[in-house]
């Protein structure tokens, strides 16, 4: 095999549809999160479906444009902030319960008036946090798992 | 054939056969009184007296000394008994006092405190009294919805009773991507 | 009686058939690739059994564990929802481990060359 096999052929058909399908992906992965409250759903799930529209994006368009439009530095910051979100939240609960300290019980924060209410605001806030983690990672993943060196190189001598 | 997928055939077919055996002991699934989804049987109790303490609310002697003889701790015992139907009662207790005394203290109308929780079933067979104890799926089930105002239970689950174990889930996806990371850092091999 | 026997567990033996697959395919194929494909089997299996342990009753049928008044009205019970969330967690650990595990084996060829088990054994004994 030689490098021409690798480099990116285009295809209009493939590269129409996923520029219409990429914003609806990641809008519905957006419902998917902050609905998993009223029905099935949740962090994971969402997550996972904004992975796969980044990797549509990366189907269509080839390595080299998708290398550009998600570089590797702002993903490595994504996966470390979803964590951080979750782990801040359980801090803001111990703060918030001076008397009884309890870590990550939601109900303590001063969001609303209510108690029931405040524990369901702080699962939505948990629910972006494993959201952002996981979308990051799946997408590292698959990143890795595809990129090779001197691929870039060849993609630029093939654009030369 | 090679020789391992000889033996590897062989070791599955006795497996197999194996589970055979074991099949039989396992239930038809869908069991609504077993142990997991409602509640599993303690002990059996004789219904001397108690019968007449149980319908009034009260907690009978015999009932203490029975579960302080099998190791149950103070603050598991239960502290009062209601009636369901004619020869079943539901033993009370209240687990956790100061987190509801914090909550009422900063919020006025917390949850209803204190908060009483199902913990055993009673049931009366003719002479003995059958103790169990509720399954903890019960409290989830019939009393998350109006703890925390999300309608889905597995999200409520997850997220909120058992929140901690979430944590470490997405510290697990977290480690798998770094290591996928650490693993593929690699220099390309020039082409030639 | 036996077929009724067999007909009201269905749910055990598809998943027990299907963990034997996975099995047979990690010990017996030589291909790295086909090894991982078998793991990703056996861990469906292990979820579709456990899930399938969380239904109540033959009558009445339990429905989908989202709180919802006019179900309720309707006669309708819960299932079991504990065993979907231990098997969430379950499904991202074996996400994360296929992951490793390709990840390992586009290292192993590029230093043997091969991904052919036997292929690898040989080499290493050369060394």
């Amino acid at each position: 095999m030689t490098e021409k096999d690798w480099a990116h052929e285009r295809d209009v058909i493939v590269e129409t549809i996923s520029r219409l399908m990429i914003p609806f992906i990641q809008l519905f992965a957006l419902y998917v999160i902050i609905h998993g409250a009223g029905g099935p759903g949740g962090g994971f799930q969402g997550g996972v479906i904004i992975a796969s529209s980044f990797v549509l994006y990366l189907v269509a368009f080839g390595l080299a444009a998708a290398g550009k439009r998600f570089p590797e530095r702002a993903n490595n910051y994504l996966m470390s902030t979803g964590v951080y979100i979750y782990a801040g939240v359980g801090l803001l609960c111990l703060i918030a319960s001076l008397g009884a300290a309890q870590y990550l019980n939601y109900g303590f924060i001063p969001l609303t008036h209510m108690f029931e209410e405040n524990r369901a605001l702080g699962m939505d806030l948990v629910e972006i946090g494993i959201g952002i983690t996981v979308g990051a990672v799946i997408t590292e993943i698959f990143f890795n798992l595809v990129w090779k060196q001197d691929m870039d190189e060849t993609e630029k001598e093939g654009q030369e | 054939m090679k020789q391992i997928s000889l033996v590897a055939l062989i070791f599955i077919i006795l497996l197999g056969g194996l589970f055979v055996y074991v099949a039989e002991d396992i239930p038809d699934f869908g069991d609504p009184n077993s142990a997991p989804n409602r509640y599993t049987p303690l002990f059996t109790l004789d219904a001397a007296g108690s019968v007449g303490a149980l319908d009034q609310g009260v907690v009978p002697e015999a009932l203490r000394t029975a579960l302080e003889d099998r190791g149950f701790r103070d603050y598991e015992l239960p502290t009062s008994v209601k009636k369901v139907t004619d020869g079943e009662w539901d033993g009370y207790l209240v687990p956790d006092e100061q987190y509801y005394k914090t909550a009422i203290a900063k919020f006025g109308t917390a949850p209803d405190a204190p908060k009483e929780q199902k913990y055993y079933f009673i049931k009366q067979e003719g002479d003995t009294l059958d103790v169990y104890r509720y399954a903890p799926i019960i409290r989830y089930v019939e009393e998350g919805e109006h703890e925390t105002e999300v309608p889905n239970m597995v999200t409520y689950i997850l997220a909120d009773y058992r929140g901690y174990d979430t944590l470490g889930e997405t510290t697990v996806i977290f480690t798998a991507g770094i290591s996928v990371i650490l693993l593929l850092r690699r220099r390309g091999k020039k082409p030639q | 009686m036996i077929i009724e026997e067999f007909l009201a567990k269905y749910n055990y033996w598809v998943a027990i058939i299907l963990i034997l697959i996975g099995l047979y395919a990690m010990i017996a194929k030589d291909n790295l690739i086909k090894k991982i494909i078998g793991l990703s089997i056996f861990q469906t299996a292990i979820f579709l059994f456990y899930i399938s342990l969380a239904d109540i009753g033959p009558l009445p049928r339990g429905t989908a564990p989202i709180v919802s008044e006019e179900i309720i009205h309707m006669g309708y019970v819960y299932v079991n929802p504990l065993p979907h969330v231990l098997i969430l967690t379950a499904i991202v650990v074996a996400v994360a481990t296929t992951a490793v595990a390709l990840g390992l084996v586009i290292r192993m060829y590029e230093e043997y060359g091969t991904i052919e088990e036997s292929e690898i054994i040989e080499k290493e004994r050369k060394l």
